[in-house]
């Protein structure tokens, strides 16, 4: 995604949704504003006094969190497709979204997770692109060095990710380490756990460059992977997250459940069970499921039955042209058929009217 | 793919529209031979490995990337398929494959090499067909070998598609012309005295000499080469002290002929490689001052640089 410059503000909201999730203020005046960080820094509720200092002193980080804030709300929309809570930022209210994230619930550790992952991404990148000034590529991946398939030399720009996580780790936990309550410990486990995700995608790549393509010369660097691949990973530790209560001394954490096993750094924990996401609720950030789109031959959660809560589904019958039978052409195009494409499209029920049903 | 509700309630008129729509898209396909169809708008999946790297671009092919200017289209996308990110890095590693493509090992081999070196301009990245990689391969690695050479991982055939979105010049039914029957002459000798194609072999060379010769004798299922004078014209790997002792091979070349070494009495100009411990003969020809190709080359290499790697790269 290319994301104009200007740009950065239509994101901003969610960034500072995801920021504070206090959810009084509105952002629609942050449009008007230059590019003065002053300004910028200055009119952002909710940022405490460190995030505040490193936003004056790093503008051109926060530039690059803004534009990140597309990518990882995407990547979380694409994780929580087939789910009830979605990740749907798109109500004309973002207060909703905020809500989902008041509660310690395991949606909301895995928000925490992916938004800091996100961060160091968004960051990592920015410094290799060379948008950064206070970074550059990975300065330690110079001269000469080996593997097992023999001597390469360092080349092209490693990702200097640990730039990103400790950038990533002042600003986003600098609120978390204001208050020593559960929920902020909550946070900064998840918020960590996400980061190290990151780091865990780095991946040597090469280049080979002798004669004729061969191996014998090779240029290497270090790269992140597709952040697809961090949102896979958090998505299996948000279906494994583990339920924890604050121990007696307030310190850490102990298993809610003596049967299950203790969180690892790279678990995501929460302390609430989740709503079910069934109806409209404002307090729980529920949007309800009712227009949702489900697939009648599943028999996973987005199967009708799951996803409309047993409210029932309407059926649509819809036609569409696409692209069909395609052929590449000497020289130089690809051909297709444009194929008629009948289906039913399901949808879930709104709840019934409220004054004449019987209370379950 | 997402589904979306718009037809709700009015599918005769929808479908009314979107057959008419059907029939300028038809239109618009059979419009001219160039033609860029975008069958999908899927810009993000050019971008591979440094996925966020400078977005791809439209270019010209350049007059002096020689391996794919005559490929039969005019633009190519860079960064390239091979993750080749400037137009100099696509010209240095397509320098050394214009050797091979002047061997003529296989009909599709420029078609192959350039559907990567400088892949075609869509909307979306087309990989050549496997069946033709496999062909080319097949028909192409056993020249390499005279070479020192093997079949590099870049060029993997498994890793290309078997459907019909893919590029190959001629459907795969076609049966080809099989080869004329006979003794081929040995690669290394099998040379067209043109200045452009001595100076291509030059650079993909690492060391060049003009030599006369003692002697040929077999060795080994090669051809073994004893100079008698030689004088360096590019040393590469070639150490001083080594250069008094050289001998070189033509790899596997013990009984295929080779005609510039029927009259010993000639100066040669001598081209080649080392491989392990041992010299390999990649391209001769007579040193023939009177031949107007020849001397052409000889006043081009004088002032012609060859592409080096490691300034595009670092």
């Amino acid at each position: 995604m290319n994301v104009p410059l200007g740009g950065i503000w239509l994101w901003l909201p969610l960034l500072l949704t995801w920021l504070t999730p206090e959810v009084s203020s509105s952002w629609w005046y942050m449009r008007a504003t230059g590019g003065s960080s002053r300004v910028m820094c200055d009119n952002v509720p909710g940022l405490v006094s460190r995030q505040r200092q490193l936003c004056h002193r790093h503008p051109d980080v926060m530039r690059a969190i803004g534009l990140g804030v597309a990518e990882w709300t995407a990547e979380c929309q694409h994780q929580f497709r087939q789910h009830r809570w979605n990740c749907n930022t798109l109500d004309r209210d973002h207060s909703l979204f905020g809500r989902v994230l008041l509660r310690s619930s395991r949606e909301s550790a895995f928000v925490y997770a992916i938004s800091s992952a996100g961060v160091v991404f968004a960051i990592t990148r920015a410094c290799s692109q060379g948008e950064l000034k206070s970074c550059s590529c990975d300065p330690k991946k110079k001269g000469s060095a080996k593997d097992s398939k023999g001597t390469f030399d360092w080349g092209g720009c490693s990702d200097n990710i640990d730039y990103g996580i400790k950038f990533a780790r002042a600003f986003v936990d600098a609120k978390e380490r204001k208050g020593k309550d559960a929920r902020a410990l909550m946070n900064l486990h998840n918020n960590r756990a996400g980061r190290k995700a990151v780091k865990r995608f780095l991946k040597q790549e090469c280049k080979c460059h002798g004669v004729s393509g061969s191996c014998t010369l090779r240029t290497c660097w270090l790269a992140m992977a597709d952040f697809r691949k961090t949102g896979d990973y958090l998505w299996r530790k948000y279906n494994g997250a583990i339920q924890v209560v604050m121990n007696q001394d307030g310190t850490g954490f102990t298993v809610a459940n003596k049967r299950f096993k203790k969180p690892t750094k790279n678990d995501l924990v929460y302390f609430e069970n989740s709503p079910d996401y069934c109806i409209r609720d404002r307090e729980a950030g529920s949007l309800g499921t009712a227009g949702r789109v489900c697939n009648l031959t599943s028999r996973g959660m987005d199967s009708c039955e799951v996803m409309c809560c047993g409210r029932g589904y309407d059926t649509s019958h819809v036609t569409r042209m696409t692209k069909c039978e395609c052929k590449f052409h000497w020289c130089c195009a690809v051909r297709c058929q444009d194929c008629l494409e009948a289906l039913d499209v399901h949808t879930c029920k709104a709840p019934k009217s409220a004054d004449w049903a019987t209370p379950t | 793919m997402g589904v979306g509700r718009s037809a709700r309630g009015r599918g005769g008129a929808a479908s009314g529209v979107l057959l008419a729509l059907a029939a300028a898209l038809l239109a618009a396909g059979s419009a001219s031979e160039y033609d860029y169809v975008s069958f999908q708008s899927d810009i993000g999946s050019y971008q591979s490995g440094r996925f966020y790297t400078k977005p791809p671009q439209c270019v010209d092919i350049p007059v002096d990337l020689r391996l794919c200017h005559n490929v039969g289209y005019k633009k190519m996308v860079l960064p390239n398929l091979l993750e080749h990110e400037t137009m100099a890095e696509v010209k240095q590693q397509a320098s050394s494959w214009v050797p091979l493509l002047n061997k003529n090992c296989h009909m599709g081999t420029q078609v192959f090499l350039c559907s990567l070196f400088a892949p075609v301009c869509l909307d979306r990245p087309i990989y050549p067909c496997r069946w033709l990689c496999e062909a080319v391969r097949d028909s192409c690695e056993p020249v390499m070998q005279f070479f020192g050479f093997y079949w590099p991982e870049m060029l993997k055939c498994d890793k290309f598609p078997e459907g019909d979105v893919c590029i190959a010049m001629t459907p795969p039914n076609t049966t080809e012309a099989s080869k004329p029957q006979g003794t081929t002459v040995c690669p290394p000798c099998d040379n067209e005295l043109k200045s452009e194609a001595i100076i291509e072999h030059l650079c993909a060379s690492e060391f060049a000499l003009r030599m006369k010769i003692k002697e040929v004798k077999k060795e080994n299922g090669d051809k073994k080469i004893v100079p008698k004078k030689k004088k360096p014209l590019k040393l590469g790997p070639i150490k001083k002290k080594e250069l008094k002792r050289l001998v070189l091979f033509l790899k596997n070349g013990a009984d295929c002929p080779c005609h510039q070494l029927d009259n010993l009495s000639h100066n040669f100009l001598i081209m080649g490689r080392k491989v392990k411990s041992q010299y390999l003969l990649t391209a001769i020809h007579k040193w023939d001052k009177k031949n107007k190709e020849f001397k052409n080359f000889m006043k081009r290499m004088k002032n012609h640089e060859c592409p080096t790697f490691q300034s595009v790269f670092k």
